[in-house]
């Protein structure tokens, strides 16, 4: 399986990285062919693991003569195809550099290295009494490089706003070898004239490699209350849904699972007593005691009205976690139901929420694919998930007809494409459908600009972004 | 039976969401993919299918695994791994592609005749008694060098008679043949606890030391135990190793109750141990990984912990692996020494004089005590069984309270 070619490039990168790990072999390979999508497989030629900034660094100021494509990775769990290497060329997994450098609770800020994983800022923040808003589903194990690419999401962002309202600075390593710091612990543009540390949330490993950040932080609110209600229908959970945006009690988070989601849930270790066929918002409120106490009843008031006649709510931590457990777990869960499925992300006013929802079902169930709905219902982020086995012929083919389907709808109705899972090479498809050619020239040039001949993270974003060495 | 024989079904679950990266010991530790959960099952399920040649990488990331089977926790999809990971490990030893150290298939033979495996460790029971054991792993007691646990229990259940729910005691191989003093403090604890104590004496070794190596023989041992125990009129088996009780429980459930007996006495509300009012005494609970993990139990049970009268805390990372794995810090012993520095480094610093590690199986607790012979941790602590924290000794009897039935 040698060639001379490879094993120049395992000589070249050993030469790089006399510290970190090489890995060439196939069954090395193996390992990063996919991200979250694990139906979906590219095979690196190569993966490096660096072991600490300083050699990440060291290997940025030599990638350009590789001649391939360098690929940014944190724990792979984008549900986008963003960290894999699509066009072949070199991974660069990022698991060493998870050094918290400060917290500065005078301040409100932290200094992070890209590698830090989200829940284990989390802890650390904690004791403090700090914490850093965005929480996507992942949390667990995903990292800070992940979510900053990504401009990551979660529950709570309904309030607290995604990832971009959070990130003072960006370090950032371009294939030139030169670093730049966009942005720092004070926020704002740093040394440039625009804020250009914008261009760099969300660019999905198309521009540079991150190698640390400083996040803006939030005081612990002293009083969290979670609610959750079931309802018969998608009309009264719509409604329910309206009310609660409309209402100055301000929910962190408004989550929903349809009623196969509430099924999935109810068949497995998560289970939290909802009942069957029922969809199910999940509401979080959080903030000075005081004030939320006295919230609490005009909130379930709220959940009552619109037509649910089972509404609970609790502070107890333990009940709490459960709940959020079962909504944060769900991706995993589907595993119990479907050997693969692909989770669309797409953004709609939430009007056309239960219009757009009766579409997923009725295309769905006429392809004869599953379909489970969980998602952030305050912001209109829809994330349908669509089951099948990629082992059976004509069943992803399936599925990504439906989803073109669904994507035409989203934005016939004014949506948009994609709320926080990014694009990579899963949604790029879907770009031409969202974008104008004059807006989908002007964006390529961005990553025209920092990275010229598309080296970094080809074939994402856009479907010809190649490559050419 | 090869990869190839297994049903294609055996991988399907893995959605490859990565939830299992963040508690894996070995990827926390080489921030390789390859040597996470998801990447190994990634590498089975390629190989399987006919995607990737046989290829050493895929026998040294197989061989990394710890098996502590915290990613079964951590997994929505519900893939079992530990079952996966058994059946490659044992075809890997078969076809020659992993061969356990010599020490281990000398004692994979050994299990598998108790009474040789007792006389050959009588030198170690003895010298353990006098307090002679140098070796990092083995901590200090004082087991009976000759009398069994068997005929102990029968002698106490003769002189205390106790009339309460009837167990029988998997009393191990290891645990017997050197640490039999933990043995004899159970059998205490449970009769105290007028617990009925049945040792039947077919009984085999569990088989998780051929699960663990991947060596042949688990079949046989299980069938001795389903004879064994099968036939048995009792309200639970009970074993008071973690590892053991996952094994036996694979084997005898779900026909019979198999419980870990710290959980056993916590249904029970055990007796509570009087210590006095300014002992300083601190105890670090760590939770063994075929407890939480492999028999999916919440913990060692609060009620339990407080009838020792110590003032107990759950030790940092309590349900992370302490790097003991089985026989991993025997095969690994690199990976398990520095998985054991990052649990073990709070006790330099930690409040109590003195300081006990406390834990429910002795394999961690082998593991637990090297790290004070090994330099890891540097100031005296002492490492016991949860089970002899609540030891009434030799003079006891049972509570007229606990009697009334």
């Amino acid at each position: 399986m040698t060639s001379p070619v490879k094993d120049s490039l395992e000589h070249q990168l050993k030469a790089l990285l006399p510290r970190g790990r090489v890995l060439t072999s196939a069954a090395q390979l193996a390992g990063y062919g996919a991200d979250g999508l694990g139906y979906k497989n590219h095979l690196p030629d190569a993966v490096v693991i660096p072991a600490d900034a300083e050699e990440l660094a060291g290997f940025m100021q030599g990638a350009r003569a590789l001649g391939v494509p360098v690929v940014m990775r944190g724990a792979g769990t984008s549900l986008s195809g963003g960290p894999v290497a699509a066009q072949g060329g070199v991974i660069v997994h990022t698991s060493a550099l998870k050094k918290i450098r400060e917290i500065n609770t005078e301040g409100f800020w932290c200094e992070v290295e890209c590698g830090v994983g989200l829940n284990d800022l989390d802890a650390a923040l904690k004791p403090h009494g700090v914490f850093y808003p965005p929480d996507p589903s992942s949390g667990p194990v995903c990292t800070l490089g992940g979510n900053v690419a990504s401009n990551a999401g979660g529950a709570h962002c309904f309030r607290y706003g995604v990832t971009s309202n959070y990130v003072l600075g960006v370090e950032a390593i371009m294939l030139d070898g030169s670093v730049h710091r966009f942005g720092g612990p004070a926020g704002g543009r740093g040394p440039w004239r625009e804020d250009w540390k914008r261009f760099m949330i969300g660019s999905e490993g198309t521009l540079a490699a991150f190698t640390r950040f400083w996040l803006r932080l939030l005081p612990l609110p002293e009083k969290v209350w979670t609610f959750r209600a079931t309802y018969p229908d998608m009309k009264t959970t719509e409604a329910a849904i309206h009310a609660l945006v409309a209402h100055s009690s301000y929910p962190a988070a408004i989550e929903m699972l349809d009623p196969r989601g509430v099924a999935m849930v109810e068949s497995s270790q998560m289970a939290c007593g909802l009942p069957e066929g029922s969809f199910m918002l999940l509401v979080e409120i959080d903030g000075p005691e005081a004030l939320v106490n006295a919230r609490v009843e005009s909130v379930a008031e709220i959940l009552r009205h619109a037509g649910s006649q089972d509404v609970m709510f609790s502070d107890e931590d333990a009940l709490r976690q459960k709940l959020w457990k079962a909504r944060k777990a769900s991706g995993g869960l589907l595993g119990q139901l479907s050997p693969s499925y692909v989770v669309q992300d797409a953004v709609i006013p939430k009007r056309a929420l239960a219009e757009v929802l009766q579409l997923v079902y009725d295309e769905a169930d006429a392809a004869n694919i599953r379909a489970v709905n969980v998602f952030h219902a305050g912001d209109g982020n829809l994330h349908p998930n669509f089951l099948f086995d990629s082992r059976v012929p004509g069943e992803l083919e399936k599925v990504e007809f439906i989803s073109k389907r669904l994507m035409q709808r989203v934005i016939d109705v004014g949506g948009t494409l994609s709320g926080e899972h990014g694009i990579g090479n899963d949604k790029s498809a879907y770009m031409p459908l969202v974008f104008g050619p004059d807006s989908m020239r002007l964006q390529l040039a961005v990553p025209a600009t920092f990275n010229p001949a598309h080296q970094m993270n080809p074939l994402k974003v856009f479907d010809n972004r190649h490559f050419i060495a | 039976m090869s990869t190839k024989a297994m049903p294609p079904d055996y991988f399907s679950n893995c959605t490859h969401c990565g939830f299992c990266l963040a508690v894996c010991p070995t990827y926390k530790l080489t921030g390789d993919e390859n040597n996470s959960p998801r990447g190994r099952l990634r590498l089975w399920s390629e190989e399987a299918a006919g995607r990737l040649p046989q290829d050493e990488w895929t026998d040294f990331y197989t061989a990394e695994c710890v098996g502590c089977l915290a990613c079964e926790t951590a997994c929505p999809a519900a893939v079992p791994y530990g079952q996966i990971f058994e059946h490659i490990r044992h075809e890997h030893v078969v076809s020659h592609r992993f061969k356990p150290k010599l020490a281990l298939r000398l004692a994979a033979v050994a299990v598998k005749r108790p009474v040789l495996f007792n006389l050959a460790l009588l030198p170690a029971r003895l010298l353990r008694r006098v307090g002679l054991s140098m070796h990092r792993f083995l901590f200090p007691g004082r087991p009976a060098a000759v009398k069994s646990t068997a005929a102990y229990a029968e002698e106490l259940m003769h002189r205390h008679r106790p009339t309460g729910p009837r167990v029988a005691f998997l009393t191990g191989c290891l645990m017997e043949a050197m640490f039999r003093e933990i043995n004899f403090a159970t059998v205490r604890v449970l009769i105290e606890n007028n617990v009925q104590v049945i040792i039947p004496e077919g009984q085999g070794c569990c088989g998780a030391f051929q699960e663990h190596t991947g060596l042949d023989g688990v079949e046989a041992l299980r069938e001795q135990n389903r004879q064994a125990f099968g036939p048995l009129d009792v309200d639970a088996v009970v074993s008071n190793s973690s590892g053991c009780g996952y094994a036996l429980g694979k084997t005898l459930q779900p026909g019979k109750p198999v419980r870990d007996v710290l959980g056993f006495l916590g249904d029970l509300g055990p007796v509570r141990r009087q210590r006095g009012r300014d002992d300083g005494t601190r105890v670090y609970v760590d939770l063994p990984c075929h407890l939480v993990h492999g028999q999916k139990a919440a913990g060692i049970p609060a009620n339990v912990l407080d009838a020792t009268g110590y003032r107990w805390e759950l030790a940092p990372k309590a349900k992370d692996c302490c790097g003991s794995g089985g026989v991993y810090n025997i095969q690994k012993p690199e990976n398990a020494r520095q998985i054991l520095a990052d649990k073990s480094a709070f006790l330099n610093e930690a409040e109590g004089a003195p300081v006990i590690l406390g834990t429910s199986n002795h394999v961690c607790m082998m593991q637990w005590h090297s790290a004070g012979a090994t330099g890891l941790v540097t100031r005296p602590y002492e490492v016991r069984h949860i089970i002899q924290l609540l030891d009434p000794g030799e003079k006891f009897s049972i509570p007229s309270t606990s009697l009334q039935p």
